[in-house]
């Protein structure tokens, strides 16, 4: 397994989305050896490090190797930042991107495959997540002959918003699909992408959705005095923030008390506040900055609703966290979680009206909010990580079997 | 052989706009013509007039043996009326052949029946008034929306003049017994049923296009062949189905006009072999017993209950709140206002906020307008606030 982090060791949700289905394919019998950069540099074999092998993840068939780098995550130098008085701050940037990223990818290919030969690696299969590990996937399929899987969570037209596509790493992308014996894509509209942008055949492409595990943290202190409406993701434009923010006007029209919490942190943050004051409803807005996965737990058990109004998203696993605590969750028409989805209203992202009446009716209808609080639970339950790897294992049973 | 006993129903509801709770107080527009319209003209051609043109045909060529029977809503009445006239006129046409029954219902196809008695009393007055203007008859079987029945509906039934039900033939209610006769209701012996063989019935509804049906294609031979062996063990089989069944849910392409044009000849072939409406069949054959249905059992689904418009509390709260404005929407004395609350009384808007999608999801989904059970209950409940503003009563 080939990835860019792995938590703690992670900036963003791919990470996340990679220890979870780690976890769970080592659960089902599986032997993997997670391959990732990592700094700071360790003493001992220059440029490799191996934490803690087979103890780490708890579990015995996993083995983390990490590979020096000198890098940034994905959120750092992700916009200018502004402070929020209260704010628990982000963790540290941990150096996964560099100066030079693509260098950094190129010499993590060339690490992995000496690493590989070092070892004398000889795995059923190759799963390589996202681009920056597609070089070193691509590498190893031909040094060790075994068959690529590889995994697109985003591509560079999601990130971008389509107009201004690295063509570097829309090249890396191509090349690394190109190569792989199956492309697994995290929805339908990912899998699109990878047909009509990277010209992978569709027969080639597999869908698995991502999923949730049962959050155990305790509910949250006590409730708001009104009813509370939660935005939880990257406030960038990829997210919708700001269609968050004009709904949130229409919305007060006809719910006066309720309160709209915008958490996390990224480059418009500072636009949409000033927004919300241009509206007149930054009394009725909370701006908590970055949030932990504690105060994350903390915000949907104050929650009435929570809104992912996001403007292109591959897949979005927070809704599914929500409905797995008992939110009632609206998705954006265009987001990968909206296929998968049963239990969740549904909207484009520019239907401001669209977005803010089922917001209201959320909060007026209360057969309709308790019928999506259990309906999505029970949904999201179903959608566990077990349920993804089992998934992923028919992939690599194509492939393998091949 | 046994006798034959055909019973289309006939209904379409005036579905909703996807009214948003910002509609509220600013527009009274709530239903959604131009679907509605569209719908009614796409089922007339494909479904009504074939179908009743063949009727036709059927009765003629069979010098009165061939029956069958309807019930047709009021409010599909009223959208022929204003749609397609020439249906109604088609159903005048067999009507007055006396081949042809017309059943009686709650005007707008309402859980009124379940849900209050007074207005169940009102809406079934209402239809029957409009067929025998329509029709020339007064109704003299009833059929309640979508075959709902239970034992506390039966004395309301008898007390409204009718001398039979037609009725689901549930497992619960008959444990071992046979559908194939007629039964008299428990707290009602002189109202007789007639209960749906489902079997049968649903080998032309639902099975009659599937290719991975063990029994597909069926032939009108094969099928008559089954009707037969029946012989000794009942009197009556009762094929119920939705209209629709020919030309919407089996397409023409699957022969099933074809089929239904050569079956009354295989039927017929039997010396002892005929068709009967319901009201022969129960002036021909006596009860061979009572029939207790002491939950409410319908036609819909496997669990044939009321689960498919009252399973989950959106629906329940859906229809709480449309019963507690029935008092001030008469209060005003507004006959539009009445007719528009009716309106809203029709299952289908109960039915497309269902939520069992797993087992019986697909033909809901397939048959609701709207893109989820959620949506459906959204756009219900807007237009229940409006209409209560405009009554002076408060829906939350």
């Amino acid at each position: 397994m080939l990835g860019w982090e792995f938590p703690p060791y992670f900036a963003g949700g791919v990470g996340v989305v990679c220890e979870a289905l780690t976890r769970s394919l080592v659960g089902r019998g599986h032997q993997i050896t997670y391959l990732m950069p990592l700094a700071p540099p360790a003493p001992g074999a220059p440029g490799v490090e191996l934490i803690e092998p087979g103890a780490d993840a708890g579990a015995p068939g996993l083995e983390l190797v990490g590979i020096t780098a000198r890098l940034h995550s994905y959120a750092a130098g992700a916009g200018p930042r502004i402070r929020i008085p209260g704010e628990v701050p982000p963790p540290a940037p941990r150096p996964l991107y560099g100066p030079d990223l693509l260098s950094e990818v190129d010499r993590f290919a060339a690490r992995a495959v000496e690493i590989a030969r070092a070892r004398r690696a000889a795995p059923d299969l190759i799963h390589a997540h996202d681009w920056t590990t597609f070089p070193a996937g691509v590498a190893l399929r031909r040094a060790l002959g075994r068959p690529l899987v590889a995994h697109v969570h985003i591509t560079e037209f999601d990130k971008s918003g389509g107009a201004h596509a690295d063509p570097r790493v829309y090249e890396i992308e191509r090349a690394g699909m190109q190569a792989a014996d199956r492309v697994v894509a995290v929805s339908r509209r990912v899998a699109a992408v990878c047909s009509e942008r990277y010209g992978v055949d569709p027969a080639r492409i597999r869908v698995v959705y991502n999923g949730v595990d049962a959050d155990t943290r305790p509910a949250g202190p006590a409730h708001l005095p009104g009813p509370v409406v939660l935005f939880l993701g990257r406030v960038t434009l990829q997210k919708g923030p700001d269609w968050f923010v004009e709904a949130a006007r229409r919305v007060l029209d006809a719910e006066p008390r309720a309160t709209f919490v915008l958490a996390g942190t990224g480059d418009m943050l500072p636009r949409v506040i000033e927004r919300a004051a241009a509206l007149g409803i930054a009394d009725r807005m909370r701006f908590p900055g970055f949030v932990d996965r504690e105060r994350a737990s903390e915000l949907f058990g104050l929650a009435d609703v929570f809104v992912m109004p996001s403007v292109s998203e591959p897949f979005g696993i927070v809704p599914l966290e929500a409905m797995e605590r008992g939110v009632p969750v609206i998705v954006s028409r265009q987001s990968g979680a909206s296929e998968l989805l049963r239990n969740a209203l549904k909207v484009d992202f520019w239907d401001v009206e669209g977005l803010a009446a089922r917001i209201v009716s959320l909060l007026r209808y209360r057969a309709l909010a308790t019928e999506l609080e259990e309906a999505g639970r029970a949904e999201a339950q179903e959608l566990d990580w077990d349920w993804v790897a089992e998934r992923t294992e028919a992939v690599y049973r194509e492939v393998v079997h091949a | 052989m046994p006798d034959v006993c055909f019973y289309f129903q006939v209904h379409q509801p005036w579905r909703l706009h996807p009214y948003g709770v910002f509609d509220i107080g600013k527009s009274h527009d709530y239903f959604d013509d131009r679907a509605n319209q569209a719908i009614l003209e796409k089922v007339a051609t494909r479904c009504y007039r074939p179908m009743n043109a063949l009727l036709e045909e059927l009765v003629a060529k069979h010098d009165g043996r061939f029956k069958a029977s309807f019930s047709i809503s009021g409010s599909a009445l009223d959208q022929l009326e204003r749609w397609a006239p020439d249906v109604i006129a088609s159903y005048q046409r067999l009507a007055a052949t006396g081949c042809v029954e017309l059943l009686g219902e709650t005007h707008h196809h309402s859980l009124a029946g379940v849900a209050h008695p007074g207005e169940f009393a009102a809406q079934v007055a209402l239809h029957a008034a409009r067929i025998e203007a329509l029709f020339g008859r007064r109704p003299q079987v009833f059929r309640n929306t979508e075959l709902m029945f239970s034992d506390a509906l039966a004395g309301p039934i008898a007390a409204l003049g009718f001398r039979g039900v037609l009725a689901e033939g549930a497992e619960r209610v008959l444990g071992w017994r046979s559908p194939n006769f007629v039964y008299a209701s428990r707290p009602e012996p002189a109202l007789g049923l007639l209960l749906k063989n489902y079997r049968l019935s649903d080998d032309i509804a639902f099975r009659f296009g599937d290719r991975g049906w063990s029994e597909h294609p069926l032939s009108v031979e094969k099928f008559a062949g089954w009707i037969h062996a029946v012989n000794g063990c009942g009197t009556v089989v009762n094929l119920f189905m939705d209209y629709e069944t020919f030309g919407e849910h089996q397409w023409a392409e699957t022969g099933i006009f074809e089929f239904m044009r050569r079956l009354p000849d295989a039927i017929l072939d039997h010396a002892d072999g005929g068709f009967v409406t319901p009201s022969e069949a129960l002036a021909r054959h006596p009860a061979a017993g009572t029939a207790e249905f002491r939950d409410w059992v319908s036609w819909a689904d496997s669990e044939r209950d009321l689960t498919a418009w009252l399973g989950n509390r959106m629906q329940r709260a859906a229809l709480e709140q449309l019963m507690a404005l029935r008092e001030p929407v008469r209060a005003t004395g507004d006959p539009a206002l009445l007719e528009t609350w009716r309106r809203l009384s029709t299952s289908d808007h109960l039915y497309y906020m269902c939520t069992k999608y797993f087992a019986d999801g697909d033909v809901h989904k397939y048959f609701s307008p709207w893109d989820s059970p959620y949506e459906a209950h959204i756009a219900f409940m807007n237009v229940l606030a409006d209409l209560g503003q405009r009554v002076g009563a408060a829906v939350r």
